[in-house]
């Protein structure tokens, strides 16, 4: 037996997780006391993994099913919200700009754009989206269309760009009114009603 | 615990419920919901303490969807969740209500010698010790993991390891002397 000390409990969990030191191993290849620890720390840990699971004492899924829905609705209130305060900053931001009391073009584009997004926010909302099964393609699809109409409100919420580049940001919002009719498509054509 | 979902279904199921299919999302939750509540109870103080641990990790899992990637297994990005909230509440907990830290019981009556069965052994240990407990030795947690979970050192970790073995060790009463 080397060292006139047995190992430590510090040192045998080492050596049972795989990195103990060269001293405790050679120790323990050579102390009964010691390689009958090691050998039981390890049967702990086996019996510990044993130890049976516990059910949950209730269904908590109901609770989460509200509180997601809850969730996936806040968002897209937000996002609506989102879209109307930054039209009232466009607005103010044209108003400053504007000299001639004639609306320019890229106004009309502007407002057209914007009320052909709404339309379809509320197309899409009509639909009642979270309550659709989907398949599992046309939920990659959906999940696709999701992002890029994130990456659009990321980029619409951005006010610097609204007053440097009114021309981009009236071609976001009919990139936004585009995404949203697809998500349309894709609900009205691939989903079912699932009944939650 | 092993992964109850292949990878493939996993993130099937996960990219329809990004969509907004909630039958899917019901999926995942009948999925992991039996090993969240096993891991709540086995951190947490209490049974209730375990309910609101399982139902607060789904909700988180519902609102960070987006951020698994199907780079991990779903079962360890969920159980990540399961842990940080039951150590946040433990935590949120020792602030109210002074527990000390380590060795904390030495003048009870816990080192006499007892024969327990496992899971006596395992809920008579400190709060702490059991959750590294756990952690390290079924959860398979590195002593670093556990450590930033708790917000602990690797060494706390480390020691509450050897510490609850010892306790564990004469309260099964099937330890050798040496």
């Amino acid at each position: 037996m080397s060292e006139s000390r047995h190992a430590t409990g510090d040192e045998l969990l080492a050596l049972r997780d795989g990195e103990g030191s060269g001293w405790a191993r050679d120790h323990v290849a050579g102390c009964a006391a010691c390689a009958a620890e090691l050998q039981r720390l390890e049967q702990v840990r086996s019996q510990l993994k044993a130890l049976p699971s516990f059910a949950p004492p209730r269904d908590v899924w109901p609770v989460v099913l509200r509180a997601a829905r809850a969730d996936r609705r806040r968002r897209r209130v937000s996002l609506w919200s989102g879209a109307v305060a930054t039209a009232a900053v466009v607005a103010l931001a044209f108003a400053v700009m504007r000299h001639a009391p004639a609306p320019e073009p890229v106004d009309v584009a502007l407002q057209k754009a914007m009320a052909e997004s709404a339309a379809m926010e509320q197309m899409f909302e009509s639909l009642h989206p979270d309550r659709r099964a989907l398949s599992g393609q046309a939920a990659g699809v959906v999940a696709d269309l999701e992002d890029q109409l994130a990456q659009v409100d990321a980029a619409l919420n951005d006010t610097v760009a609204w007053r440097s580049n009114p021309v981009r940001v009236a071609g976001l919002w009919k990139q936004r009114a585009g995404l949203l009719s697809a998500l349309v498509d894709v609900h009205e054509t691939r989903a079912s009603v699932a009944g939650l | 615990m092993a992964d109850t979902l292949p990878i493939a279904e996993a993130k099937s199921l996960v990219t329809r419920a990004r969509a907004g299919d909630y039958s899917a999302l019901e999926q995942v939750f009948r999925a992991y919901e039996r090993p969240v509540y096993t891991l709540a109870r086995r951190l947490s103080k209490s049974p209730d303490d375990a309910e609101d641990v399982l139902q607060e990790t789904f909700l988180e899992v519902c609102r960070s969807l987006k951020q698994w990637r199907g780079e991990g297994s779903l079962w360890g990005w969920i159980r990540t969740i399961a842990a940080s909230k039951a150590l946040m509440r433990y935590r949120r907990e020792k602030l109210r209500a002074w527990e000390p830290l380590g060795d904390d019981v030495a003048h009870r009556a816990e080192d006499v010698p007892l024969q327990m069965d496992l899971e006596a052994a395992l809920a008579r240990l400190p709060e702490r010790s059991r959750a590294v407990v756990w952690l390290h030795d079924v959860e398979g947690y590195t002593h670093e993991e556990i450590a930033e979970l708790m917000g602990m050192t690797t060494s706390f970790s480390k020691s509450q390891l050897a510490r609850a073995h010892e306790r564990l060790r004469r309260w099964l009463g099937a330890g050798v002397e040496r």
